[in-house]
């Protein structure tokens, strides 16, 4: 348990409380000239681009795991209930 | 199974937590940027009404279904609604926001190419919705 406290620790640190502070840092004065396409667009294609990263290494996981662990596999090994014939 | 690993799991959770903070923090900057209006900009009050819209610039000149702005200048529309709810858009400076009676919301851009663009309401209005369009026209600053 301690160890997963240091993993949320060390991610509250790297990631979490530096976009925390920096969404609060956002104060009431006047933004400057700028082209709401570019902002919006921009933000649109870096999400997609994440979305189909991460949808790639999803499926690709569940594909792999699929593959590996399937009864024909040859290094497959049966579970200890599937050894014992019990359920 | 009391001896198993779980370290995978956590990390995985770690990765889905960081990228969703990520998404958000990166969402959240561009909203910002996009919501604030600079100083100078100038006031267009904007009324949906069915099936047309309207528009009052600050020196109380108005149009209807045709509203003409000069390119490298700011403006903040203050949209309303007389009757039902409509939806201000102009698609091509993705400009979108709802007109909502008894309420003004604000949306701002700034033109910089010359030019004619569509406006059309997006949010179901009535029977000739899909005809509640207007025209943007942009025009060379001579000032």
């Amino acid at each position: 348990m301690k160890s997963i406290f240091g993993l949320f620790l060390v991610l509250a640190i790297l990631v979490i409380i530096p976009a925390v502070e920096y969404v609060f840092a956002a104060g009431d004065e006047p933004g400057g000239y700028l082209d709401r396409r570019v902002i919006i667009w921009n933000l649109f294609y870096r999400m997609m681009t994440v979305a189909f990263t991460v949808g790639a290494v999803v499926s690709g996981t569940i594909i792999w795991l699929c593959w590996r662990f399937r009864e024909s596999h040859p290094k497959a090994t049966p579970t200890p209930y599937e050894k014992e014939g019990v359920w | 199974m009391g001896h198993h690993s779980n370290w995978p799991e956590w990390i995985y959770v770690g990765v889905v937590i960081a990228l969703m903070v990520w998404v958000g923090a990166e969402a959240w900057n561009a909203e910002r940027l996009v919501e604030h209006i600079p100083a100078d900009a100038e006031v267009i009050k904007v009324t949906g009404q069915q099936w047309f819209w309207t528009f009052e610039h600050e020196d109380g000149t108005k149009e209807i279904g045709e509203l003409h702005v000069k390119s490298g200048k700011a403006y903040k529309f203050e949209i309303t609604s007389k009757d039902v709810n409509h939806a201000f858009n102009i698609h091509d400076y993705v400009v979108l926001m709802d007109a909502v009676p008894g309420r003004v919301n604000t949306v701002w851009f700034a033109p910089m190419e010359v030019g004619e663009h569509d406006i059309q309401c997006r949010e179901y209005c009535g029977l000739i919705h899909y005809n509640m369009r207007g025209k943007l026209i942009i025009e060379e600053d001579s000032s």
